[in-house]
């Protein structure tokens, strides 16, 4: 079995953790009674009420599944 | 006619594919709304679409090429007797995927697919062109007097306003439904 013939130093192994980035999603904004939210596009969106409990899933004013 | 599907089969191999897909698809006109991933919603569409054309022609053929997909009768008969008069109007398009985001377990997405039995609602288009095009013909004479033109935009200006405040109203309304349900 081939093993590596040298210990990878600490800057070999932090240049290459640099390389992880993470992605900035694309989110689409909506403004609800003066609140914006965020929510991902083509997605159903979470129905919460004023407390902040989930109620159901909604997309495009239809009711689609229970949380 | 479906088109064929590019990639690897859904399971273990082409029966298990076909046989997936029918169950999904018995369980569709069994529960008419099912949750399921989105693969396999995207899949099931072309072949529940097809079996619904088969059962708005009603007959006893189509009845038998339904039969050697989905093998239990009682959905069959659900199928041809409830669901097809249901879409009668409808040209196509009898399901709808809505996707709800990824599984707590494995992180895999998933869609509710469901049959769309609401009535159908044809959409108008010559209405709002003819609206649009009226005033731009009554305005074209006032025109020779110079205050007519900017007198008009201020009150299409005013009008716009007034409309996205009632939109606004609108949908303010409906999230307060939407809260106390």
């Amino acid at each position: 079995m081939a093993v590596p013939k040298r210990k990878k130093s600490r800057a070999r192994t932090h240049m290459r953790r640099a390389q992880w980035k993470a992605e900035v999603p694309t989110l689409v904004k909506t403004v609800e009674n003066g609140k914006v939210t965020y929510s991902l596009p083509h997605r159903a969106k979470v129905v919460e009420d004023s407390a902040g409990t989930p109620l159901f899933l909604e997309y495009k004013g239809r009711k689609v599944a229970d949380v | 006619m479906p088109k064929p599907t590019k990639g690897p089969r859904l399971g273990g191999g082409p029966a298990h594919e076909r046989l997936m897909l029918a169950n999904l698809a018995a369980a569709l006109f069994t529960h008419k709304r099912i949750t399921t991933t989105e693969t396999k919603a995207k899949r099931l569409r072309p072949l529940a679409e097809r079996l619904v054309t088969f059962g708005k022609r009603g007959d006893l053929h189509a009845r038998r090429r339904v039969l050697g997909v989905i093998g239990d009768k009682t959905v069959v008969h659900e199928l041809f007797t409830v669901i097809a008069p249901q879409v009668a109007d409808r040209e196509g398009g009898y399901t709808r995927i809505t996707k709800i985001g990824n599984r707590k377990g494995d992180n895999a997405p998933m869609a509710v697919i469901e049959l769309v039995l609401e009535p159908v609602t044809p959409k108008k288009r010559a209405a709002k062109p003819a609206a649009a095009e009226a005033p731009v013909v009554e305005e074209a004479p006032a025109e020779v007097v110079e205050e007519a033109p900017a007198e008009v935009v201020e009150e299409t200006e005013v009008e716009a306003t007034e409309a996205a405040e009632t939109e606004a109203a609108a949908e303010e309304a409906t999230a307060d439904e939407a809260a106390k349900a």
